[in-house]
């Protein structure tokens, strides 16, 4: 595991209020009780963090939670190049 | 009517002393303060960092919040409701009444704040007007609310009777637990789980404070010679009120007796005192107690180390106390711990109990001499041993709102 993704998935564990061993790539975001306030929360935490910008429409399709990191670490690539 | 006596069956507290009651009067007792010189950093968009001397709470609350609660907490809340919270926690595990049937029905719970969830407010401020996001964080409303660590405590605890926030600034928590305490002394409720918090030690607010001109470069000198003004502190206390058969049928420890509230208005000036408000508050609370001229007491003073609040309380315990004043003991625990605003009379309230239960009142700290106008018995440089029946604890606030409490010690 990348250390970038080890960070986000303790700052998903942090504002999601989970478990953090419930967060494996292949659960949903219903399954680890991330409901539509906990993304918004995790997006915010994300942009404090890294410094970014998230487009709202940057986590429409997303529906587990790989999809979920990939598009974060995606948007944090970008903004780290920009 | 049966007088219906009320009693202190639980302690918590949180404060730059230490994160709970043992090291908070640990810390007291040995005379280690917790006011430093802080360094407060507006960031890239504001003026320059400065330095300002504050206690502030030191490590992690969260995981061993985490820990006791088996649920996750996170960042879900501001500091002043994560204050309340661990302070409850506390004082509801001291008092045997985790999970206990009782908080589902007759069990008030009122705390007191001046202000609300400041942190937040502030970072959430600095984002949208400078940074320019046009998004707020979708719990920004539920973290600022200053309902917000009542509500954390009661779906923490499963507290369903009258759960609410009061203030009345540097007081609030005088209220409050007068409050909880009426709540009990009608007949409402059996228990009354009640206190305070506070955490505005940010760049925007502290500042604001320092515009009132009431803040000391230096440290928290009560009733000293060459005092220069107050420092912030930050945390949380509470305690658990009880009803004494209640607490005797289910057999819990009995800590103190809530004996007597007094309650008053100077309705005079923002931050002024008065003589007349703050003794109106201490004779009411002592008449209510059924103390009188006679009584061994330690008074914990609202002491702030500032100029007006300290000459003003002074004149004032001697206009209540009469010749009694030149011994009876008087403390100050700001000193160490800071000026918890809304928190404060909370917890010294929890430190004037230990200091009765212990027999050893804390000294005051920072002194550099006397000043004659605060002509009184301050117990200075060592605990000294103590042989007091009753604490009179004093808030008075800005706005001129006042609350003095007094504390029986159980037998």
């Amino acid at each position: 595991m990348t250390a970038l993704r080890d960070e986000l998935l303790d700052l998903i564990a942090d504002e999601a209020l989970v478990d953090r061993a419930k967060l494996t790539p292949q659960a949903t975001l219903t399954d680890v009780g991330l409901d539509s306030v906990g993304v918004v929360s995790v997006v915010f935490a994300v942009e404090e963090r890294y410094g970014i910008e998230i487009a709202e429409d940057a986590l429409r399709d997303v529906t587990d939670l790989e999809g979920f990191l990939a598009s974060i670490e995606d948007v944090i690539a970008t903004g780290k190049a920009a | 009517m049966v007088r219906r006596r009320i009693v202190v069956t639980g302690l918590g507290a949180v404060s730059g002393l230490g994160a709970d009651v043992k090291a908070n009067f640990a810390a007291a007792l040995a005379g280690e303060g917790a006011i430093r010189r802080r360094s407060f950093d507006p960031g890239p968009e504001g003026p320059e960092a400065y330095e300002m001397p504050a206690a502030l709470v030191e490590g992690d609350l969260v995981a061993p919040l985490e820990t006791a609660l088996g649920r996750r907490i996170g960042a879900s809340l501001d500091p002043f409701a994560l204050f309340a919270l661990a302070s409850a926690q506390e004082a509801l595990a001291q008092a045997g009444l985790i999970g206990h049937a009782a908080l589902e029905r007759r069990t008030a719970l009122v705390l007191g704040h001046g202000f609300a969830g400041i942190h937040t407010l502030e970072a959430s401020y600095l984002r949208y007007f400078g940074r320019k996001s046009a998004r707020m964080h979708p719990l920004t409303v539920p973290k600022v609310m200053v309902s917000a660590p009542a509500s954390a405590v009661a779906m923490s605890f499963g507290i369903r009777g009258p759960v609410f926030a009061v203030s009345s600034a540097c007081a609030s928590s005088g209220h409050a637990i007068a409050q909880g305490a009426g709540f009990i002394a009608t007949g409402a409720c059996d228990l009354a789980v009640v206190g305070g918090s506070e955490a505005i030690a940010t760049p925007g607010c502290l500042k604001a404070w320092d515009g009132l001109q009431a803040m000391s470069p230096t440290a928290c000198r009560p009733f000293s010679a060459g005092r220069d003004g107050m420092a912030i502190g930050e945390g949380g206390a509470v305690l658990v009120l009880e009803e004494l058969e209640h607490a005797r049928a289910r057999g819990a420890a009995i800590l103190a007796e809530c004996a007597g509230v007094g309650l008053s208005s100077d309705a005079f000036h923002w931050t002024q005192p008065s003589l007349e408000g703050a003794v109106s508050a201490m004779t009411a609370a002592l008449a209510a107690a059924d103390l009188g001229p006679k009584a061994r007491l330690l008074v914990s003073t609202h002491g702030t180390g500032t100029l007006l609040n300290d000459r003003n309380e002074a004149a004032a315990l001697h206009a209540v106390l009469g010749d009694a004043v030149v011994d009876t003991p008087i403390i100050a625990t700001k000193s160490a711990h800071g000026h918890l605003i809304g928190a404060t009379a909370a917890l010294q309230a929890v430190l004037a109990l230990e200091a009765l239960r212990s027999g050893k009142a804390p000294p005051i700290l920072n002194h550099l001499g006397r000043d004659p106008e605060c002509d009184l018995d301050l117990v200075l440089g060592e605990p000294r041993d103590i042989f007091a029946e009753a604490a009179l604890v004093n808030a008075f606030a800005f706005g001129g709102l006042n609350a003095s409490l007094a504390f029986r010690r159980w037998e």
